[in-house]
């Protein structure tokens, strides 16, 4: 029932997009169609899925204040948290290099779309985001790090189809000249990050 | 200063800002925008960052691999960015709104602006120019921060760097200090800028 | 040279990572000292904020090495207690990391399970007693300090503070001084399930245990309200049942006796 709550509750009310506007730039440079839409949210899931869980392990056996103790007793008051940033990119980093290359290969369509913006999933904020919130929550036990990185990642690939879609559509609309691509993207996004509001009064 | 080196400066404060303009770096740009003395920290940290960054990198550019290229950008930019969040930590001043912005300090390594900075200009550039670069791009940054979270404040809170400006009767407009309306005061700054500088505007 | 062969990448990337693995632990070390003394004056501020030591703005004002003599002066004594509401040490503020918060994280969610634990007090000169609470609100981990008058049920003062609720709604548990100070003067029913209440409308029935909840913050009101009954039910048996009860009232004999001889 807990793994249910985390899970709709990453999805919904803490959606990486709409309540932390993580993952901002790559969500707004490639939702200009769906399909590509489509194939970065598929990979922002993946890499997520694979890089949260991972992450967590280092953050418990090796980062937090007391976390070596496994080593030995004179290991239990090393405390190694300052290193998560750089330990927790590199394991983003080193899973977006495998994607890129497992994308290019098998996938030689989608690998020439998506462009740029496929090692830009290394800095994507929503990856490294989801890691140090993970940190923040401390969870207890490998699924629900599991079960967070599922749910946020859905979370991210709904909203960047949701805009894609959106921005589909509104590109036959008389939108005023300056304001016309980014300036109205950013505007509708705000609008969607208001209308998910809603969800943060659900009690689960 | 010779036109180039004046041209670096300036480029990306205006015409090419890297928010409004080349749409990189929104993530922090909205979560730290409530208060202008949060934002105005982030914006120094993403100043120091930037600058400094792209300066090593650009030091190590003819030794670094190039496979390896991202990953050993992302290992100083989060270096600089740890450096950045202790020192924030230790000083007595400081403590309080490193503890306010949080984990959005951290994501100052993910913020594009940083890597994209590197990867276009410090990586086929000489030092002192990246440096120029890197801080320009940051100051571009600060300056989109600082007038965002200068609406969010006065209008949210009635105040500005926590002091009173508004009347006592103003009853703060919670839906500016709530995160999406960040995003549509960015919207509209665009709007301005674009209706003044017609070149920006896209077909 | 051929940077791009096997040996020279694997040789530079270990030479980098460790050069900066080296510097950042350096640095670390050299400035975890002035950290360490920032968050331990943090939590003094919260602490001293919520047994009205002096008010909030002041003591947000004063600096670190001012907070530390402030304490040192107003302080009585600090020590832990178990689940039965028997010292089981000492706390020494000089000496001990007092992060209150991260000690309190492990223990949070089964606390009240757990046979092993230490739960901080700290009686002021006032009589005050100072206990800490740890939850989780909408975004992050909520946490606070209340304080006790000395006949150990009626609240003396509360300070609460949070890592990232949304501004303008569920940060108001700290930025609004009307929202603690609300809690003075409210009782808690050491026993009773629950020992005190923050929910929408209790204050109109006029129940001495309870505070409204803050309008709009759905989440980190109910959060705090199980941070509040949590820790409340851990310490029930040191507030409740005496024990510290009878601790204050041999302090009580001893000043009014100091009293009389002078």
């Amino acid at each position: 029932m807990e793994y249910i709550s985390l899970f709709v509750k990453s999805i919904f009310v803490d959606n990486m997009i709409f309540a932390y506007f993580l993952g901002m730039c790559s969500y707004l440079a490639v939702s200009k169609n769906v399909k590509t839409a489509n194939g970065l949210g598929l990979a922002v899931i993946f890499v997520l899925l694979c890089t949260l869980p991972l992450n967590w392990l280092l953050n418990t056996y090796v980062l937090q204040p007391g976390a070596l103790k496994w080593l030995g007793p004179q290991f239990a008051e090393v405390d190694l948290s300052f290193l998560s940033f750089i330990l927790f990119i590199a394991v983003i980093a080193a899973f977006v290099q495998l994607v890129e290359m497992i994308v290019e290969k098998f996938l030689p369509s989608l690998y020439s779309s998506l462009g740029i913006y496929l090692p830009l999933i290394a800095v994507n904020c929503a990856i490294l985001g989801g890691s140090l919130f993970m940190q923040q929550r401390d969870f207890t036990g490998i699924g629900e790090p599991l079960v967070y990185a599922l749910g946020s990642g859905i979370g991210w690939y709904l909203a960047i189809v949701a805009l894609a879609a959106i921005r589909e559509k509104m590109s036959y609309s008389n939108v005023p000249k300056p304001l016309k691509g980014i300036g109205i993207t950013f505007i509708t996004v705000g609008l969607m990050g208001m209308a998910f509001m809603i969800f943060m009064g659900i009690q689960l | 200063m010779d036109k180039k080196l004046k041209e670096t400066i300036l480029n990306p404060i205006l015409k090419g800002n890297p928010i409004t303009v080349l749409v990189l770096g929104i993530c922090s740009a909205l979560a730290v925008t409530v208060q202008l003395k949060g934002a105005l920290v982030m914006a120094l940290s993403v100043i120091v960052v930037t600058g400094v960054s792209s300066l090593i990198c650009s030091l190590l550019r003819n030794t670094i691999p190039n496979r390896v290229r991202i990953i050993v950008q992302l290992v100083v930019v989060a270096m600089m960015v740890i450096l950045v969040d202790q020192i924030l930590k230790a000083g007595e001043a400081t403590y309080a709104i490193d503890k306010q912005l949080s984990v959005y300090i951290g994501l100052i390594i993910t913020n594009c602006i940083v890597m994209g900075r590197i990867e276009a200009f410090a990586l086929g550039n000489k030092p002192i120019p990246s440096l120029l670069d890197g801080i320009a791009n940051g100051l571009g940054y600060g300056l989109i921060l600082v007038v965002v979270a200068f609406f969010r404040e006065l209008l949210g809170s009635g105040t500005l760097f926590g002091f009173q400006v508004l009347p006592a009767g103003y009853i703060p407009n919670n839906l500016v200090i709530l995160p999406p309306f960040a995003l549509i005061l960015l919207g509209c700054i665009i709007w301005v800028h674009r209706a003044i500088d017609k070149d920006l505007q896209e077909k | 040279m051929n940077t791009n062969s096997n040996v020279y990448t694997v040789i530079y990337t270990t030479v980098i990572v460790i050069v900066v693995a080296a510097l950042l632990a350096f640095v670390s070390g050299k400035l975890g000292p002035a950290q360490d003394a920032n968050a331990k004056a943090e939590t003094l501020r919260q602490m001293m904020s919520a047994a009205g030591v002096k008010p909030t703005e002041e003591l947000y004002a004063a600096k670190n090495a001012e907070i530390l003599q402030l304490y040192a002066v107003n302080i009585q004594e600090a020590y832990t207690i178990d689940l039965k509401g028997e010292k089981n040490g000492e706390l020494s503020v000089s000496k001990d990391k007092i992060d209150l918060v991260s000690k309190l994280k492990p223990q949070h969610k089964a606390i009240l399970a757990e046979a092993d634990v230490t739960l901080p007090v700290y009686v002021f000169k006032s009589g005050k007693a100072v206990i800490p609470i740890y939850g989780a609100g909408l975004w992050g981990p909520v946490w606070g300090y209340i304080a006790f008058e000395p006949d150990c049920h009626t609240i003396a003062g509360a300070f609460f503070d949070h890592e990232s609720e949304t501004p303008g709604l569920g940060a108001k548990i700290k930025d609004e001084a009307w929202f603690r100070e609300k809690f003075i003067g409210k009782t808690v029913e050491w026993g009773e399930t629950p020992a005190f209440r923050l929910e929408k409308n209790v204050e109109a029935t006029g129940a001495s245990n309870a505070v409204d909840a803050i309008t709009g913050a759905t989440m980190t009101s109910k959060g705090l309200n199980e941070a509040l009954n949590v820790w409340f039910k851990a310490y029930e048996n040191h507030f409740g049942l005496g024990a510290f009860f009878n601790a204050l009232e041999e302090h009580a004999i001893e000043t009014t006796t100091n009293e009389e001889e002078e």
